[in-house]
């Protein structure tokens, strides 16, 4: 697997869960990756992620910041292009927290935070990346979004905006800049088999198990596969769209 | 470099930058770059902030600065000749 020679790609939130594991595909598709975590706390994660991201053998680079401050994201693009020799070609806004609570009791802080990191994260992040983009005259960016995008999801109004905007903003902007060779897509993945998941009791996994035709949970790297596709060449004349990686759980 | 040496670099990466079909001694200091003058769009826009930047070490960070620095190859060299990094 070369398909990725040559190009960069900077992962948002890529420490741990299916940013790590979209950062580990691109490596292993011959691409330079970088990637950024946020809170203190994921520090050792992202350890392990540069570990095992430096095994494959590519050029890897990690990096603290919030994706929510325009200055962070600023100081991320400028250590990025230091790294990998150059500025990414290749976006994944993949950064994302949520606050679960129903809306009439979710404190303004509480909204506004999961508004900044999962949508404006993704616009800072974006504009950054487009000016590379488009001087190289290519680029793809893919957004992580969520089937609560499409379908609501009561308890997580914010998360379920955010990504809803996140979804509307991949459409716009992959027309604005279609004729740069840019393409914007996004990703929804299910129910993935991360820490999330497998906190949840028992009797509650498998009723979620039940709704998914296809009757599992999704590995990390069934998601990052989409992701790689939508970066390959394969995926040339693919913008605006969203791939459902859900076991059908959607089937828009 | 002088404000003329300026103006003839200016007009001559919009040509080739920007694939104008004319030569760059045509194009008049007072003219818009964008809607009428050149003919350009916003989308186009775009791709100039990339090759302004780039070529002569300025931010065109969003709309505002952007509106300033395009309004006629002359406030462009204008905006060039003030905010060009050493």
């Amino acid at each position: 697997m070369s398909q990725l020679v040559g190009h960069r790609v900077l992962v948002t939130g890529g420490s741990r869960g299916i940013g790590r594991a979209i950062a580990l595909a691109c490596a292993g598709a011959g691409a330079a990756v970088a990637f950024n975590w946020s809170r203190d706390e994921d520090g050792s994660e992202a350890e392990e992620t540069l570990a095992v991201l430096r095994a494959t053998g590519a050029t890897v680079h990690g990096v603290q910041a919030d994706v929510s401050d325009a200055e962070a994201v600023s100081r991320l693009f400028g250590s990025v292009r230091e790294a990998l020799g150059g500025a990414p070609d290749i976006l994944v806004n993949n950064a994302a927290v949520t606050r679960d609570g129903l809306l009439m009791m979710l404190p303004e802080t509480g909204w506004r935070r999961v508004l900044d990191v999962d949508l404006t994260g993704a616009y800072l992040c974006s504009r950054s990346a487009l000016r590379g983009m488009i001087a190289g005259r290519w680029g793809r960016i893919v957004n992580v979004v969520s089937p609560a995008a499409f379908f609501g999801k009561e308890g997580a109004s914010a998360y379920a905006a955010a990504k809803g905007g996140l979804v509307a903003l991949t459409k716009s902007l992959a027309r604005e800049v279609a004729r740069y060779r840019i393409t914007v897509n996004a990703v929804s993945p299910g129910f993935v088999d991360t820490r999330l998941i497998r906190e949840l009791a028992e009797a509650e996994r498998s009723e979620l198990e039940r709704q998914i035709p296809l009757g599992r949970f999704a590995d990390p790297d069934e998601i990052a596969a989409a992701v790689l596709f939508l970066v390959s060449p394969a995926a040339s004349y693919l913008t605006g769209t969203t791939l459902h990686v859900d076991g059908g759980l959607t089937m828009l | 470099m002088d404000r003329d040496a300026l103006a003839a670099e200016v007009k001559q990466l919009l040509v080739t930058g920007l694939r104008l079909d004319r030569p760059p001694s045509d194009i008049p200091d007072d003219s818009p770059i964008f809607g009428d003058g050149l003919g350009l769009d916003s989308i186009d826009a775009l791709e100039l902030v990339v090759l302004v930047e780039d070529r002569f070490r300025v931010s065109i960070p969003d709309e505002e600065v952007g509106k300033r620095a395009f309004a006629s190859v002359r406030a462009l060299v204008d905006f060039i000749a003030e905010e060009r990094q050493p």
